[in-house]
């Protein structure tokens, strides 16, 4: 969706009185009119986003979900900016789904990208409005009053007015077709470090999660899924479940089959949400596992590795790659592989769920409300806008709550007991039937002349992709899926892209990064295995890689993420790496992803085995910056993550079922493996950009390539050590 | 007799099956949300409350051993929401998702109650248990320090 559809769509919905009140025609100020106690009250809504209370007090909604990457405090920052709102009259509210506030699917690094202007819009015209009710009140025009800090000020002689005075009268004025837009030197929080808006409910324990929610009536449930996709239901014995006290329901959800919906399983209806995941491990079940069964990630990862060690499907193609190979002075391989990864947010899967005969209402953390709306209103047969959703704060989600099934399933249990219920997912549930990261292997061939550079480039990619979610009978990633790898930034006159088979045989889901994670530990790792054999320092050799590409349309790409490479390569003084002491090295890595540039330099200490991680330098151009905060918690956020899937994080299959379980067998960063992290942001004025993913990719080739440099042991398999379990 | 424990400083008793974890207990029994199911195994210190002032995983405690013991939760850590560490945290923006942090903050205040200027290393230790997936741990080192340092001019 564009800019421009969004803005229409939200500012055509114009503004409206909020509750109570008459249309007021008057010259005086409203709240004059309420202490008189001819109004009632009057609060108003200018717009989809902003809402005004009589006494100045605004509530700005946002669109998008929050998960903890901050948006819920950018977005709304944005506006308040372009009203002049003053932030601590400011309360943010999260909307409900709604199309109102346009697209709410947050996924993709997306909201900013998206919703940035649109927001900015939402303030100005609210400030013009405002303006427009002040002039009138005055008798002058618009153009002698200006606002600052929740005041409308008259030029001529200083009065004031303060914007609760004027919310009804502004309600009231003409929405302006094209709000004027402030420069960047006046902005005042944008750009700036504000501070999030719920920081202060977190340290009290008042912030309200999606597991969080209470009714009247409340039942809670937990669940146990089948645990092969694609299984079902062969018998079930809940004598001894059903018997427990506190227990007063056992429902058997059959497995939904379209994107998002359950995979099946049976849940345990309960008092509380121990008791009923107590009676879960009371029930006798017997699965039809299916043909996934045959599944075990060990051996489909050798059969990848073999998938892209020889031919495979073309993607696609520019110059003539066996020319290159043909005359090259020396050509090198290698082959990297990836495993399954689990989402692993510290909240669970958890909803509330209320389905009666007219109406259906949830409480969900999510990060895509609408789709929660469809897949209920298809299980229902009801009209998507029916189903109402709250959208609930996520604790955590890093795409697994972009995937509704555990709100599916509390929809059946609900709709079955006709009580609302509570549904949260075990982690033992959550780790065992998730969606996971793709398992992968990839495998570069590349031909060098002899100046050394890089004439042609053969990279061959195989892993079940999230396309196989909506065409179950996918055999291999697709030409779409490999556009990262075609459209790098490295400049390969003579290049090949192809696709080694790869049939999904669980769910496979976007995983905060997605192919960036695979794609960047590959071309990051594989540019330092090539400037190593060249015997070049890996800075200027991957410099000389974005100077190859001769492409117009990508020259302010590669300017942008060379400009972040060398940000790094200052900062980590690799210029004296030479001078480190011994087992300690830094390996540098840059990636383009989700329109934004990250750089990190990883300076690390090697002791045998031993991987310390001990300083990271990260540096980041995401065009003109919404919160400087945000971004840097962002990026130190990333870089733990990045640690976690490059050295330890790893789901394992076996007969077509996980075999991890919990934190003990998937073991994620803990505070004893963090590094120092500086985050170091370019100013720039483009469009801005996200960064709740970019910072994922380059952390595991910069590890790579540092331990490389330190040891001289290379790692080209995630994680680097795996537990085995 | 009808067993008891004291929770934020109230007097609850425990009508509930003495095996139910406090969390659940909690959660469900009290409405008491602050305290998060992370893991239900003592693996995660998402769960962690104080009982008689020392840090405790409650998603692995049952009910039944908490006869007359103070329980302290995250609602209960301070009066005003203002503990040196709450405060600390504050300052240096630590959450992201915020869902660990409950955990996080008890888990410190246990550690400072017995040692206000614990090293680099003994915070480490000490809050090794408690894992933030959103990868706050810089912060909440940095939170710690600070929180340590107004503690220990106040002793």
């Amino acid at each position: 969706m564009t800019i421009s559809k969004v803005s229409r769509r939200v500012f055509l919905k114009g503004a409206s009185i909020a509750t109570g009140g008459l249309v007021i025609a008057v010259n005086f100020p409203a709240n004059a009119l309420a202490q008189k106690g001819i109004v009632e009250h009057t609060s108003v809504n200018l717009n989809a986003f902003i809402h005004l209370e009589e006494n100045g007090d605004t509530v700005i909604y946002c669109g998008r979900c929050e998960m903890g990457q901050g948006i819920s405090t950018a977005l709304p920052s944005a506006v308040a900016d372009e009203m002049e709102a003053d932030w601590q009259r400011v309360t943010v509210k999260q909307g409900d789904a709604d199309e109102k506030f346009g697209p709410q699917a947050t996924g993709g690094s997306a909201s900013i990208r998206v919703m940035y202007q649109p927001m900015r819009e939402a303030g100005a015209t609210a400030k013009a409005m405002l303006i427009a009710a002040a002039a009138k009140v005055w008798k002058t025009s618009p153009d002698n009053c200006f606002a600052q800090a929740h005041f409308i000020i008259n030029k001529t002689n200083q009065q004031k007015l303060g914007y609760g005075e004027l919310a009804s009268i502004a309600a009231n004025m003409p929405i302006p077709e094209i709000p004027t837009l402030k420069k960047k030197s006046d902005f005042n929080y944008i750009g700036k470090k504000l501070p999030r808006h719920d920081q202060g409910e977190v340290v009290v324990g008042k912030r309200i999660y999606g597991v969080d929610t209470k009714l009247p009536g409340l039942k809670y449930a937990a669940i146990i899924h089948c645990p092969v996709l694609g299984g079902s239901l062969k018998s079930l014995d809940k004598s001894e479940a059903i018997k427990m006290k506190g227990v007063s329901d056992i429902v058997e959800i059959p497995r939904f089959d379209i994107p998002f919906g359950s995979i099946g399983g049976v849940a345990v209806v309960a008092d509380n949400s121990w008791t009923a995941q107590q009676a879960v491990k009371k029930l006798k079940i017997e699965w039809n596992l299916g043909e996934n069964a045959i599944y075990n990630t060990k051996e489909y990862k050798q059969q990848l590795v073999a998938n892209v060690e020889k031919p495979a499907t073309l993607a696609t193609e520019r110059g003539d790659i066996d020319n290159a190979f043909k005359t090259a002075k020396y050509k090198m391989s290698a082959t990297y592989t990836g495993g399954h990864l689990s989402h692993a947010p510290m909240e669970p899967n958890a909803s509330v769920v209320w389905v009666q005969k007219d109406s259906c209402e949830v409480w969900a953390s999510t990060q895509s409300p609408a789709d929660i709306q469809k897949v209920l209103g298809q299980y229902l047969k009801r009209k998507p806008t029916d189903i109402i959703v709250h959208v609930a704060m996520a604790g955590g989600a890093f795409g697994r709550k972009f995937k509704c099934d555990y709100v599916h399933e509390a929809a059946v249990i609900s709709e079955k007991t006709g009580v609302p219920i509570q549904l949260i997912w075990t982690r033992e549930e959550d780790m065992r039937t998730g969606y996971y990261h793709s398992i992968n292997a990839q495998h570069i061939e590349a031909s060098v002349d002899d100046n050394g550079n890089v004439t042609g480039w053969l990279h061959r990619a195989a892993f079940p992709s999230i396309t196989s979610l909506f065409n179950p009978s996918l055999k291999r990633a697709t030409k779409q899926n490999l556009q990262d790898v075609t459209n790098h930034l490295f400049g390969i006159e003579n290049f090949r892209a192809e696709s080694g088979d790869a049939k999904a045989h669980t769910r496979i889901g976007w995983y905060r990064a997605v192919y960036a994670i695979f794609y960047g530990f590959a071309f990051g790792t594989f540019a330092d295995e090539l400037a190593n054999k060249a015997g070049k320092d890996s800075f200027s050799f991957v410099n000389q890689l974005f100077d190859n590409n001769k492409n117009e349309e990508q020259q302010e790409q590669v300017q942008r993420a060379k400009k972040v490479l060398a940000v790094v390569a200052k900062k980590s003084a690799w210029h004296k790496r030479s001078k480190l002491p011994k087992g300690q090295a830094v390996g540098l890595a840059v990636h383009y992803s989700f329109q934004s540039y990250v750089a990190m330099a990883v300076h690390v200490e090697v002791n045998g085995d031993d991987i310390k991680v001990l300083n990271v330098d990260c540096a980041i151009d995401c065009g003109q910056l919404l919160n400087l905060d945000g971004a840097t918690a962002q990026m130190e956020g990333a870089v733990v993550m990045g640690m976690s899937l490059a050295l330890s994080t790893e789901v394992t299959f076996r007969d077509g079922a996980v075999i991890n379980s919990n934190f003990h067998d998937y073991p994620v960063m803990r505070i004893t493996d963090m590094p120092n992290v500086s985050v170091h942001i370019t100013d720039s004025d483009e469009s801005p950009t996200g960064l709740g993913e970019p910072g994922v990719a380059p952390f595991a080739p910069a590890l790579s390539n540092a331990v490389f440099a330190a040891s001289g042991k290379r790692y080209r398999d995630l994680p680097f050590k795996p537990l085995m379990v | 007799m009808t067993q008891s424990m004291i929770i934020n400083g109230k007097e609850h008793d425990i009508d509930v099956d003495g095996d139910m974890p406090l969390l659940w207990f909690l959660r469900d029994k009290l409405e008491l949300t602050g305290t998060k199911f992370g893991c239900g195994s003592g693996l995660c210190g998402a769960c962690t409350v104080h009982v008689n002032g020392q840090a405790m995983r409650s998603c692995i405690t049952t009910v039944s051993s908490l006869t007359d013991k103070k329980i302290t939760t995250i609602e209960g850590l301070s009066q005003h929401g203002d503990h040196p560490l709450q405060q600390a945290w504050l300052n240096n923006n630590v959450p992201q998702c915020g869902y660990c942090q409950a955990g996080q903050i008890m888990n410190a205040a246990s550690l400072l109650a017995v040692n206000t200027a614990p090293t680099d290393q003994e915070v480490q230790t000490a809050m090794q248990g408690n894992i933030c997936r959103c990868g706050t741990y810089q912060r909440i080192k940095k939170a710690i320090s600070e929180a340590a340092g107004i503690l220990s001019k106040e002793a």
